[in-house]
This record gives structure tokens, sequence and C-alpha cells, in this order.
């Protein structure tokens, strides 16, 4: 009996393959779907879009449109039971808030390994997810091909 | 306010500008450091040297530095993006010619009108109903409807360009400037219907149902799929995408922003005597009123001024009209003059070539056809044919050149405003907003204050709208983060600023630069991508007239 098995796992997702796979692996640790908790945070919506201004793109509507995605990309990759949440706002912070009030005891989260122009501009979700996170983290990183 | 975020927006609004002014103070303590060490060093070997003229002091200064660093980059740019292609014999002697980029905005606009058999004529009809709503799917993938999305794009394209830019365009071109504006605004709607068709095949939904798309994501994805076995053809259209990023990036914070500030600052000073000696006043608050709709969230001002601009322009338009039909009586000599001035060799305006090159260069600046920045707003719109929204956005420079800016040509030659030596002083300098403000008040008494109103809200909303624009390129070259857009806004903030402090050419020159420049990555994807455009068109139009999407409307 490992660990981890039953403890709450919290995996933020991007639907990226990489995080998608997270899920699996999450799952595989977890040893229960149940226990896993998916999130995904949105960016908060920008001011001056025109969906924005003129209330075609609210919050409420994003939220939707998220929970029917992650409905087909879950079904694609055989992912089934998990939890499923969204935020909105910054990764890091809303995650470990997220954690904290959930009584979160684990986080699983894949690195994208961004090089580069994108590396310094983003910084890294999962360096942020790791420096804010009240609880143990897996960072599952890609070895490089 | 929007509490979810985690910075209070306006210590980021105030800090941004506050490391933007201490950059500024101290730029001259620099200098002056400098200049006193070379002062000491000629004193020493000429102790009897003559004091130096007094050089202006504090805000004046730093005015004349930025403006001298705007004017040499634009040197170096333009001697690129305007490189004058020669055409006739007699130019070729001289080594003058059509500057590069607005030949290459008109042989792309030709080469659609023909390629597409007349689309923006044909499909006229259609694109008022369209527009009205008729074909509305509210269950299709995007974010607004066909009008929203028309409006959005019409918002950034209607403003100073079309009030200031176009007075500027008949005073140095004379009245023949107003015929070529029109063909290339009749041109222009299928350079717009190409580029929108392929904005909505290429964009990108994210899995909250946003929607990035415009020419970054078709010159990327497009040409990569299109010509998929070609790498060079891969690689081309990225770095096609990333160019047009950084131009747009520089058009949203000059063209459609420094531009859109200081053309209005003149227009406003015109009525408010005083106001031009503080202009980095007028700059802060401009900034001010942006940052809280940009970075502090205040949606209400932007979706007022939303509102606000289509009554302005009605209003703007009756009030041209109103002059027109005042001076009804010289309406044909108006036309003859228009005509004649069109294909005159008179070398006053620059000869014909002249003409023609401010009439498409101004077009081009105001509708923005060809240029790509719109189809950013078209690829939002909710539809299943990415015709369709292609046929909505060529109504795009139809009312911005075909009406606005006709009326505007047409009050600037009725009232003989082009011509007269009062206001020569004004065309040299470009103040374009200004003289159109001179030219209306003559006939309408009073008319300059209702223009500063509605050249500032033009202005408000261009400004608004770019900053979308800039902010979307913005995301694609760093990606999709709130603290990658926060950067993105309180740079656009300081361009407001720096907008009301440079000299209105420089500030023109470099807003023409980066747009115009906009058009070679873009023209050159669309040309490549336009059989998929006309397969796609060939499609829809066939669909159309059988009658099938009747059937499907309630």
């Amino acid at each position: 009996m490992g660990y981890f098995q039953g403890k709450k796992i919290l995996v933020p997702t991007d639907f990226s393959e990489s995080s998608l796979n997270a899920i699996t692996t999450a799952i595989q640790i977890a040893e229960d779907p149940a226990s896993v908790t998916v999130v995904h945070v949105m960016v908060p919506l920008d001011m001056v879009s025109p969906g924005v201004l003129f209330g075609g793109l609210t919050n409420e509507k994003r939220t939707e449109h998220v929970l029917e995605y992650a409905k087909e990309e879950f079904e694609k990759h055989q992912i089934e039971g998990v939890a499923f949440e969204t935020l909105v706002g910054d990764p890091g912070i809303k995650l470990a808030d997220f954690a904290k009030d959930n009584e979160i005891e684990l986080i699983i989260i894949p690195s994208h390994g961004y090089t580069g122009i994108a590396r310094l501009a983003l910084g890294s979700v999962a360096e942020r997810v790791l420096r804010h996170a009240p609880c143990p983290t897996l960072v599952l990183r890609q070895p490089k091909k | 306010m929007n509490f979810d975020r985690q910075y209070r927006p306006l210590s980021i609004l105030c800090s941004g500008l506050l490391i933007f002014l201490a950059c500024l103070l101290l730029t001259p303590a620099d200098l002056s450091a400098a200049d006193e060490q070379t002062a000491t060093a000629t004193s020493e070997a000429l102790p009897e040297a003559e004091t130096p003229e007094p050089e202006p002091q504090g805000f004046k200064r730093i005015e004349l530095k930025i403006d001298g660093l705007f004017g040499k980059f634009n040197k170096v740019v333009a001697s690129i993006f305007f490189y004058p292609v020669p055409i006739t014999p007699d130019q070729f002697q001289n080594g003058k010619g059509i500057p590069l980029a607005v030949l290459w905005l008109v042989i792309g606009a030709t080469y659609f009108t023909f390629r597409m058999n007349f689309i923006n004529i044909r499909a006229f009809k259609h694109a008022l109903l369209l527009v009205r709503g008729k074909y509305d799917n509210p269950d299709d993938a995007g974010e607004v409807t066909h009008f929203q999305a028309l409006t959005a794009a019409l918002s950034a394209t209607v403003g100073l360009g079309n009030i200031a830019g176009v007075a500027i365009a008949i005073g140095t071109g004379g009245p023949g400037a107003m015929f070529w504006m029109m063909l290339a605004g009749l041109l222009g709607m299928t350079s717009k219907f190409a580029e929108c068709t392929l904005a909505q095949i290429y964009r990108r939904i994210s899995p909250d149902g946003r929607v990035m798309g415009g020419p970054m994501c078709y010159l990327s994805e497009g040409l990569k799929e299109e010509f998929g076995s070609n790498p060079a053809m891969n690689g081309l259209g990225k770095f096609l995408a990333v160019f047009f990023a950084v131009l747009c990036i520089g058009g949203s914070l000059a063209g459609g922003n420094a531009f859109q500030v200081k053309q209005s600052l003149d227009a406003v000073a015109v009525t408010i005597p005083g106001l031009e000696d503080y202009s980095w006043v007028y700059g802060l608050l401009m900034a001010f009123f942006v940052g809280i709709v940009i970075i502090g969230g205040i949606r209400s001002i932007a979706r007022t001024t939303e509102k606000i601009v289509p009554l302005m322009c009605g209003i703007y338009v009756l009030a041209c009209l109103a002059i027109i039909l005042m001076n009804l009586e010289t309406i044909p000599d108006c036309f003859a003059k228009i005509f004649k001035g069109a294909f005159d060799q008179d070398a006053m305006y620059g000869g014909f070539i002249g003409v023609l090159i401010i009439g498409f260069k101004r077009a081009a600046f105001s509708n923005e056809a060809g240029v790509g920045s719109a189809a950013i707003a078209h690829s939002a719109a909710k539809t299943e044919y990415p015709v369709r929204e292609g046929i909505v956005a060529s109504l795009g420079p139809f009312v911005d050149t075909i009406v606005i800016c006709t009326m505007t040509a047409l009050v600037m030659i009725i009232t003989g405003a082009y011509n007269n030596p009062q206001y020569a002083d004004m065309i040299v300098k470009d103040q374009g907003a200004a003289l159109t403000s001179q030219a209306m008040s003559s006939q309408i008494h009073g008319f300059q204050y209702v223009l500063s109103v509605s050249v500032v809200l033009f202005a408000y909303s261009t400004m608004i709208s770019w900053s979308y624009y800039g902010e979307r390129c913005w995301a694609f070259l760093f990606g999709d983060s709130k603290k990658v857009s926060m950067s993105y806004r309180i740079l656009f903030l300081v361009f407001v600023v720096l907008g009301s402090i440079v000299s209105a050419t420089n500030v023109l020159n470099f807003g023409d630069l980066m747009i115009l420049g906009m058009a070679f990555p873009n023209i050159l994807g669309v040309l490549l991508l336009s059989n998929r455009v006309k397969k796609e068109l060939d499609i829809y139009w066939k669909k159309y007239k059988s009658g099938e999407f009747d059937n499907q409307t309630k």
C-alpha cells in the first residue's frame, strides 16, 4: 500500500497532452479516481476584447465551455470518476488557495519545459505552484528528447 | 472593480507611470552632466569660448529628446518600407517612385478583387443581411455576433484617420486624392474579405471558448497546412507571423495610440487655448481614462464608448451632409475638381502619381484593408462559415472610406479649406483634425465644440480597440498569461503619454510605418493562401445561391 494511496490529490490541467497524462498518473498513485481533483485555471478576462465588451464572454460562459471541453477530453483519454473544478486568476496562488481550502495532500503537476523567450516571459506555472504549494508537490518533468 | 486580481490595479498603474516619469527626469540629468564635462573640456582648450545658445529646459527638453529619437528611428525603417519604386521613365531618372508599402497594398487589393470576381460588389446585399442578423446562430463557436464584430472592427478604424488623415490628404494632394481614396476603399473591401475569411478558417479556440485569431495565426498555421510538405514554407509562415505581430504591436502603440492622442490634442487645443503648453497633462488624463479600462477593469466605460461612437459617427456624417446641402450649388464644380485633380499632371500636388500615392496611403491607413488588424476582431465572430464573416468584414472599408472619409473630403473641398492660405501652416504641421475643425466651424457656427468631443471619443475608442489588437499579438509572442498582458498594458499607457509629447509629424510617420508595414507579411500570406479562400468562397456562394441558408433561417 503506497504512501499516497487514498489521499486527496490535486492535478492542475491546461488540457495539453502531458497534463492529461498527469491525471492518469495521479489516478494510478491514488489507486482511486474519486480522490483525484482536476482543476483548470483560466486567465482573468481582458477588458477590451469584443466578446467582453458586448457581454458575449463572461466567466460563467467560459466555465460552461471548459466543462464541456473537459468532458470530451476525458472521454478521449478514458479518464473517469475524477472531480473537476475551474478557477480564475493566477495559477500559482489560486491553486495554493484551493489546495489549502480543500485539504489537498498531494499536488501533481506536469512541466512543459519551455525554453528561451517563452521561459523568460512565462516563467513556469509549475515553478509558481511549487513555490506557493502548502503540501507535497510532484513535478512530472519530461525527459529531453 | 474586479476583486479577483491579486495586485491592486491602481498601484500597478501608478508605479508604471512613476517609473516612466523618473526615467524621463533622470535622462536630462545624465545628459546635462555629460554636457558639463564637454563644456569644461572645451573651456580648458578655449577659455574665451562663446556661451552656447540657451537650450530649452524641463519638459520642453525631454520632448525634444524623445522626438529626435523617433525621427531617427523612422528614417531607418522608412528607407526600407517606403523604398520608392520607380514606375515611369521620369521617375527612374529622378530616383523617385511609389512607396513600396503602398504599391504592395495596391497590387494585393487589385489581385484579390479580380481573383474573387468582385466579391466586394457581388456580396454587398448579402453582407447587409448578414449584419442585420438574418443568419445568426447563437450556438456557433465564437464570442460575438456579426454585427458586434463589425462594430468592434469599425471602432478601431473609424477614428482620426477619417477626420485628420483625410484633411491632410486633401490638403497635400488636392481634391484628386479623394478619387483615389474611394477607389482604394472599393478595392480594399476585397482585401478585407480575404484576410477576415482566413482569420476565421485558422482561428484557435481555447478550452474556455476564447478565440485567438488573425494574421499571426493564419500566417503560421495556414502556410503550414497548405504547404505541409515544404519545410521552407513552414519556416516562412512562422517568420511572417512573428514579423506581423511585432509590427502590429508597434502599430498599436503608435498609429492606434500615440497618433490618436496627438491629433485629438491638436483638435482640442484649438478650442481650449493654453492647453498646448501643457500637452503632457492631456496625455496623463488620457492615460488615466484608458488605464481604468484596460488595467482597472471598469468595463462600463468602454461599453458606453462603444455605444456612443456609432452615434458620434452619425452626428459627424449628418453635419457633413448639412454642409454639403448648404453648398449644393458648388457640388458639380467640386466633382469636376475631383476628377480633374485625379488625373492632373499639376506639379503643385506632386502630379498624377503623387496624388494617387496620397489617396491610397491615407485610405489604407484609415480603413486598414490589407493591413490585417481587423482580422483579429473578426476572428471572434460566431459563425459556421468563415466566408460569411469575410463578407461582413468587407463592409468595413465601405463605411469607413466610401462613406465617412468621403464626407470629410467633400467638406474640405466645398469650404475650400484645402487651398486656403490661412490654413497652410496647419497642413505643413500635419494638424489634420484642427484643420477639419476650422473648416466645419466656418460653415456651422460652434461646431468645433461638437467636433472636439467626438474627436476625443473617436480617439478613445480607437485606442481601446487597438490595445486589444496589440495585446493579442503580445499574447501570441509571449504567451497568454496575466503578467504578460499586464506588461503590455503598462507599455501602452506609457505611449499614451508619449503621444502627447512628441511632435505630430514624427508620430504620424512612425504610425504609418508600422501600420503600412503590417501589409508586407499579411498580404504575402493572403496571396499564398488565396486559393483556399477562393475554394471556400465558391462552395459558400453555391450554397447561398441555391437558397440553402434561407431555409435554415427562422
